[in-house]
């Protein structure tokens, strides 16, 4: 292929990531890839009010909770890394598209810290645009300096690891699903939804304490959960919605309630929960809505009444239960 | 000496409670604003109620909480049971109404449908980020237009020509409902349409994609407003039970789960008497900065939440 940029990075030794978005879909991948080529990875800390703060403000009105929460993460990282890793991912081909947020998010990020202007490392994953990703992570090992082999290589080893990552949480989660009693809960979100500590961590810990046990739908194997969406929808452009809804599809027979949880105001949610809660009609569902409201009280008692609500139906009256 | 349990639910706007005794019949049961101030309304609340009881015959030996301060009021008067408002109430109607399917509970700034199968919950929806159509959108409205909100649903059933107002939203509803008046729509019609809007935004918002299915309980102090009822018996095209107890079927609720939580203490009434103050604390072990409330009867410390994670933890002294 044709190099776009010549090696512009190549004295960048640290790379930052922010602990946000895609990271907690591909990070085994990206932090193995940098790594193998021997660079530093520093990662942003777990997202906390001050990270949410900061991201707000920097941020627009309109922005889902999340993408605001990723600019606080960024801000996190200035100063302690020579690059910020910000990968443009668009698609991995046709009705696996990215929400539209991550196709500005290396643009979006330069302008909203445009004073500071932090070096961005980037690259572009654009299946349907003729962009699949080994020429992606080619372009970044070349900036970066490193020879195509090495680059190559570098790149097969985050690829391995992350399939290895993959299904070892898959096997997890079978084994859960296998051993735990009592009461489970499936917990459905985008996983830069159920995996931050702000805002995931939470809903899970409230129906921890109340002895649910908590099963995360993004640990299903992404491609047993695509082929299982098939049956539902086969219009659907997002290939993360596309997995959420396969994952509940194969578990839905396993898990005694469903929790959908959505970052205010997610685009795809909206839509997809919707189709959801209108079809599924064997499993109670709850939808909660994070937004910035930093009270846990209405998250406490609408969770607090749908585990009741699991538990009374599972014993089949109210019994002696307080 | 027989037994009797206390039952508070404490909402936004109001505060209610009851005392029952081992059938389950209300013994005594008072209602008032809570005012802001669920502690005061609380205290207010049982010293009425504990005048009420026939204190020869009754000793209250359990007592719960439910509502929005069920946890505040739970710590003031130590009590046996602190339930979420969904499982309250439906414990409550499934009790007085065993054949229920479903519950309507339109309250001050919450909204809820409850199904019900076999006399439990099976699902319930609660309004998410959105207050509009709840009862203080229908008192702020009363207000606008000069009429005491109770006298709404009186006046709604004598229109014959209800008014279109938007339902979707509460500041889309307001304009729509000025830009009417100042057109020349009668006030008759317009409240006709209020309500009709409260019932359409319920069904339409809180109820999306939940089975209707008689029959149907309709409570919360939005159902004391006939001009509602009457826009939801309309468009489910079913009738619509409003109990006369319905804006306590939440502490009625949580009094039979105290009763029926094996818990036996005598509940002291003179609780009402304590002097209770809380402090926020904000937590400063890390950037949360976690809201802390902690409770104080009589200068000790005797309740804390609102901690996020342990670090914020602040332990009571026995």
């Amino acid at each position: 292929m044709k190099l776009s940029k010549p090696a512009d990075m190549a004295s960048v030794r640290t790379i930052g990531i922010p602990r946000a978005l895609l990271y907690h879909r591909y990070g085994v991948q990206w932090t193995t890839f940098f790594e193998q080529l021997g660079l530093t990875c520093v990662l942003s800390p777990e997202t906390d009010r001050a990270i949410m703060d900061q991201g707000t403000a920097l941020s627009i009105d309109e922005s889902c909770l999340s993408s605001k929460i990723f600019l606080g993460h960024v801000a996190a990282l200035i100063g302690n890394c020579d690059a910020i890793f910000i990968p443009r991912i668009a698609n991995y081909g046709e009705y696996r598209d990215m929400c539209t947020k991550f196709h500005a998010l290396p643009d979006l990020t330069r302008h909203a810290f445009h004073d500071q202007a932090p070096c961005i490392l980037d690259t572009e994953v654009d299946l349907t645009h003729k962009r699949p990703e080994k020429p992606a992570f080619l372009e970044l090992g070349l900036r970066l300096g490193k020879t195509k082999k090495e680059t190559l290589r570098a790149y097969d080893a985050a690829c391995k690891a992350q399939e290895r990552d993959e299904k070892q949480r898959a096997k997890a989660l079978h084994v859960t699903l296998k051993k735990s009693s009592g009461l489970r809960i499936l917990l459905v979100g985008h996983p830069y939804v159920l995996r931050d500590d702000y805002l995931g961590t939470q809903p899970a810990r409230i129906l921890t304490e109340m002895g649910a046990t908590v099963l995360f739908a993004d640990d299903w194997s992404r491609n047993d959960a695509r082929k299982a969406c098939r049956s539902f929808s086969n219009m659907i452009p997002w290939m993360i919605s596309r997995e959420l809804v396969g994952a509940i599809l194969s578990m839905k027979d396993k898990v005694d309630g469903i929790v959908l949880l959505t970052a205010f105001p997610c685009g795809p949610d909206s839509m997809i929960n919707e189709m959801i809660i209108r079809r599924i009609k064997d499993k109670p569902i709850l939808q909660l809505t994070l937004d910035a409201q930093s009270g846990t009280a209405g998250l406490e008692t609408r969770l607090e009444s749908f585990v009741d609500i699991l538990h009374y139906k599972k014993e089949g009256g109210y019994g002696n239960r307080s | 000496m027989k037994n009797a349990y206390l039952g508070i639910d404490i909402g936004s706007i109001s505060t209610k409670g009851v005392i029952i005794d081992d059938a389950g019949k209300i013994l005594a049961s008072e209602y008032l604003w809570t005012e802001g101030n669920p502690m005061e309304a609380s205290k207010k609340l049982i010293t009425v109620l504990h005048d009420r009881l026939d204190n020869d015959t009754y000793q209250v030996m359990a007592s719960g909480t439910t509502g929005s301060a069920r946890k505040l009021v739970g710590a003031m008067c130590h009590a046996s049971v602190v339930k979420n408002e969904i499982t309250a109430h439906s414990v409550g109607t499934t009790t007085l109404h065993p054949n229920v399917r479903t519950i309507l509970e339109i309250g001050g700034q919450d909204s809820k449908i409850i199904c019900v199968e076999n006399s439990i919950a099976v699902d319930y929806a609660m309004n998410t980020l959105c207050a509009a159509g709840t009862g203080s959108f229908l008192s702020s409205q009363a207000h606008r237009l000069g009429v005491e909100v109770e006298e709404f649903g009186k006046i709604a059933l004598t229109s014959e020509n209800p008014s279109n107002i938007a339902a979707r939203c509460t500041v889309f509803a307001e304009s729509d409902l000025i830009h009417k008046l100042q057109m020349g729509h009668r006030r008759e019609d317009i409240i006709a349409g209020l309500c009709r809007a409260v019932a359409t935004n319920y069904l339409n918002n809180v109820a999306k994609g939940k089975k209707i299915i008689g029959p149907v309980v309709f409570q919360g102090g939005v159902s004391k407003n006939i001009g509602v009822v009457k826009a939801f018996e309309d468009q489910l095209g079913m009738k619509v039970i409003v109990d006369d107890n319905g804006h306590l079927m939440g502490a009625y609720g949580i009094a039979i789960m105290a009763k029926n939580s094996g818990k036996r203490e005598k509940f002291d009434f003179n609780v009402a008497d304590i002097d209770f103050q809380t402090r926020e604390v904000n937590c400063g072990h890390c950037a949360n900065h976690c809201e802390i409330i902690c409770v104080y009867g009589n200068g000790k410390l005797i309740d804390a939440w609102g901690n996020r994670c342990d670090r914020g933890e602040i332990k009571v002294r026995a």
